[in-house]
């Protein structure tokens, strides 16, 4: 339990403290570790995603399994790489859902179910935002390439800019696997722009 | 090149490499063309990676989820991983049952009496959003016995 776990844990991250005032009830403790945290798990949600409105919900789910779970998590590492772990779950278990009912609807799987993220409210510069998304759209292809477990280790790294060891924790895997799949996701990701069937953006093709 | 240069041009790009080593790494990429070209398409692949700035936090975000984990009582007090499991596996097979005798309602239904009387967007947007919440409902509940955060990836 939260509360009697050892205090290296709570010493290296507060937040697990806050996390033992939560799972005693305190809604005020729980409206912290929202705030906190909300800004940085709806940006992982929308990556891996790629649709605002289902990273919305899906972060509000993840936080209300946090409430859920608070008083059985063991405290190890940081909060937010627990947190982590449940919205790359979430997500993923989302991902798998959309594809069984592309499936059942025997929708083409090449084509995109959610537009690639709305530019954001109030966004200062319409014509960038565009120019943004489109190159994210043929990123998001290439990457939406990848096998799962590869793609999740490259938006860790590459987005969220976690250290291996974050990673390993957040998917409860090796260092050793999280260097691997990232690798393997790079090779793939340069076969791709080198046969250039879906281009990495940002790297204007040469004729 | 081979592997472990790989991984090694991958935690310079990352940042994973000791300064030492980067250091080392650098220097080895001016004495081997062969190395710098690999890196130079590697760093091109990763930075080309740049996903658009993040959408912001909508407004009273954290109020929503507040109201919503105070509806649910206090933290464990509700949860489908506490119940037995044969209570978890009935309620898993009354939620298919209900969906699929939902479905089946739906589809014998003459589409002229919805058209006739007018209501046909209606009735459509109603089972719409039954069959989201008997759907939602299900996966919820797998995920709830599953446990999301105990999952190995």
């Amino acid at each position: 339990m939260v509360a009697t776990e050892t205090s290296t844990a709570a010493a290296a991250d507060p937040g697990w403290k806050t996390l033992a005032r939560v799972a005693a009830g305190d809604a005020d403790a729980f409206a912290s570790l929202v705030e906190s945290h909300q800004e940085r798990l709806l940006r992982l949600c929308e990556r891996l995603l790629g649709d605002l409105e289902e990273a919305r919900d899906a972060a509000q789910e993840v936080f209300l399994k946090a409430w859920r779970k608070a008083g059985e998590v063991t405290p190890r590492g940081q909060v937010y790489t627990w947190l982590y772990r449940i919205a790359v779950n979430h997500c993923l278990n989302k991902l798998r859902r959309r594809k069984l009912v592309r499936f059942l609807r025997w929708t083409d799987p090449e084509e995109p179910d959610a537009p690639a993220f709305d530019p954001p409210d109030g966004a200062a510069d319409p014509a960038a935002v565009l120019e943004a998304r489109r190159r994210w759209r043929a990123a998001r292809r290439a990457i939406g390439k990848l096998p799962e477990n590869q793609r999740v280790v490259l938006i860790l790294a590459r987005f969220e800019g976690l250290p291996y060891r974050q990673i390993a924790e957040v998917l409860g895997i090796t260092e050793g696997a999280v260097e691997s799949r990232l690798v393997r996701a790079m090779r793939r990701l340069e076969a791709t722009q080198e046969s250039g069937e879906s281009r990495v953006p940002g790297e204007e093709r040469t004729r | 090149m081979n592997r472990g240069t790989e991984h090694d041009l991958i935690r310079l790009l990352h940042g994973e490499l000791a300064e030492g080593e980067a250091r080392e790494l650098r220097a080895r990429m001016l004495r081997e063309p062969d190395l710098a070209a690999a890196f130079r398409r590697l760093e091109r692949t990763w930075n080309g990676l740049e996903p658009p700035p993040p959408s912001p936090v909508p407004p009273g975000f954290a109020a929503r989820v507040l109201a919503r984990a105070r509806a649910q009582g206090p933290p464990g007090a509700l949860s489908w991983s506490a119940a037995p499991g044969w209570v978890r596996a009935a309620a898993a097979a009354a939620l298919i049952a209900g969906a699929a005798l939902g479905a089946g309602v739906g589809r014998s239904w003459p589409a002229a009496q919805a058209g006739e009387t007018g209501f046909q967007e209606e009735s459509v947007s109603i089972a719409e959003e039954n069959e989201y919440s008997l759907t939602g409902s299900y996966w919820e509940l797998v995920d709830e016995t599953t446990g999301d955060e105990e999952q190995q990836l």
